[in-house]
């Protein structure tokens, strides 16, 4: 190794960076070389002062407190909140949505439903005839009928006089349907009885269109905040003309 | 998400004088220098996961090097550069054997002055080696130069610091005169 060679690595050597071999070909070289001694020597004072005496820029106290703002910020930001979140955010979503579904589909179509109500509200027709306790109040005149529920019901139902379309008015009385108490109103056509159940749609509102279960016809509507439900052994024609009766009289 | 922020604070906050200082030391401007850091930190906040442990001094000083240059248009290191003529400084010369470790006052002004006169590219290394003490190999990555790179540019760097500091120094002693 001449001293061009040994120069060219003399900063690592006194830097301790050099790998074994050239440190100790370099370290035969300064053995013999009282020039490059010296080099390595200025190298070595270099370094030192530098370390010792170049002037550090301290940052300034406000640059901490900048720098964690920021750091806070990038965080938690909204968009960042909902990556971390997106998942529960989606699950909580589909089953807010899920529930709507189910409610609705529970409260307005739910064949279940209407089929108890409506097995509940021919029960109590064909009892009501039964039992001779077809009314509690009769009279076929609706304004008679009508005040009767006062005090009976929280709400008033309307007692229509459909004696020209050929429905006389019997009475009415009070039933249960939905575990609670509802105003029956009692017409008859020809022979046959039929039960108009009346009673507020603050759960679910009901439609149905004529249909018959043992032997009897109904059909339900809503209107005017209430549900009607009516039951009899008329035919469909006669009960879907007592429907366009009643709907046309209810105006409340 | 805090977890991460808390960890990572509490890893790279400490680095916030070093940071400043390298930043300071490339843009020599104070407010540019804040805000080189604070983009720096978020660089690294947003690479944290692609920090493997090791030395997060030289990680985060090799962001807020980069940033810095970034800053500065990448074009500024390069401008800084003035080319080396070796055969015009042939002759060797050096902080005064007799200088002591520890050096006057006026004496530290001039090596500040002299550091700044450095070009950028020997300035960093400087600081980056004898301030920050980086090794040679995460200087290389630092810098993205190869090892040997490293240790030509470190041995000329020094060569000049000395050569610009007893410039200055003459040149004030002149100035008294």
């Amino acid at each position: 190794m001449n001293c061009e060679e040994a120069r060219q690595s003399l900063d690592a050597y006194v830097d301790g960076e050099l790998e074994l071999t050239s440190q100790l070909a370099l370290e035969t070289h300064l053995a013999e070389c009282v020039s490059c001694q010296d080099a390595a020597k200025r190298i070595t004072h270099c370094s030192l002062i530098v370390r010792k005496n170049m002037p550090a820029y301290k940052a300034p106290p406000e640059l901490r407190s900048k720098v964690r703002a920021m750091l806070r910020k990038e965080d938690e930001p909204s968009f960042r909140w909902f990556s971390e979140h997106g998942r529960q955010m989606a699950y909580a979503a589909a089953l807010i949505i899920l529930s709507c579904a189910l409610a609705w589909t529970w409260l307005s179509l739910s064949p279940a439903y209407e089929k108890e109500l409506v097995a509940d509200a021919i029960s109590n027709h064909s009892r009501s005839l039964m039992v001779s306790h077809l009314v509690d109040c009769p009279s076929d005149d609706p304004h008679t009928v009508r005040p009767w529920f006062n005090g009976k019901l929280d709400y008033s139902p309307p007692v229509a006089d459909l004696t020209a379309a050929g429905y006389t008015l019997v009475g009415g009385r009070v039933d249960i349907l939905e575990q609670r108490q509802v105003a029956a109103i009692v017409y008859q056509h020809g022979k046959h009885v039929i039960n108009l159940f009346i009673w507020p749609a603050t759960g679910r509102k009901i439609e149905m269109d004529v249909q018959s279960e043992r032997g009897y016809h109904f059909c339900g509507w809503s209107k005017a905040g209430l549900n009607f439900l009516c039951i009899s052994e008329i035919t469909a024609a006669d009960l879907e003309t007592f429907e366009d009766e009643v709907r046309e009289h209810v105006n409340l | 998400m805090g977890e991460d922020r808390e960890q990572f604070e509490e890893i790279f906050l400490p680095f916030l004088d070093a940071a400043y200082n390298l930043a300071r030391w490339i843009v020599q401007h104070d407010q540019d220098a804040q805000d080189i850091v604070q983009e720096a930190y978020l660089r690294a906040f947003k690479g944290f996961h692609g920090f493997r442990g090791g030395n997060g001094r030289a990680w985060l000083l090799t962001i807020v090097r980069n940033t810095a240059y970034s800053w500065m248009n990448k074009q500024a290191a390069d401008d800084k550069l003035v080319p080396y003529d070796e055969e015009k400084h042939a002759e060797i010369i050096s902080f005064d054997q007799s200088t002591r470790e520890i050096i006057s006052e006026t004496q530290k002004e001039y090596l500040r002055n002299a550091l700044l006169r450095l070009p950028a590219e020997y300035r960093e290394v400087i600081i980056l080696y004898e301030f920050e003490g980086l090794s040679y190999k995460e200087l290389a990555l630092a810098l993205g130069i190869p090892v040997g790179t490293v240790m030509s540019r470190l041995s000329r760097a020094r060569r000049r610091l000395q050569q610009e500091f007893a410039h200055i120094r003459s040149a004030e002693a002149v100035n008294e005169l």
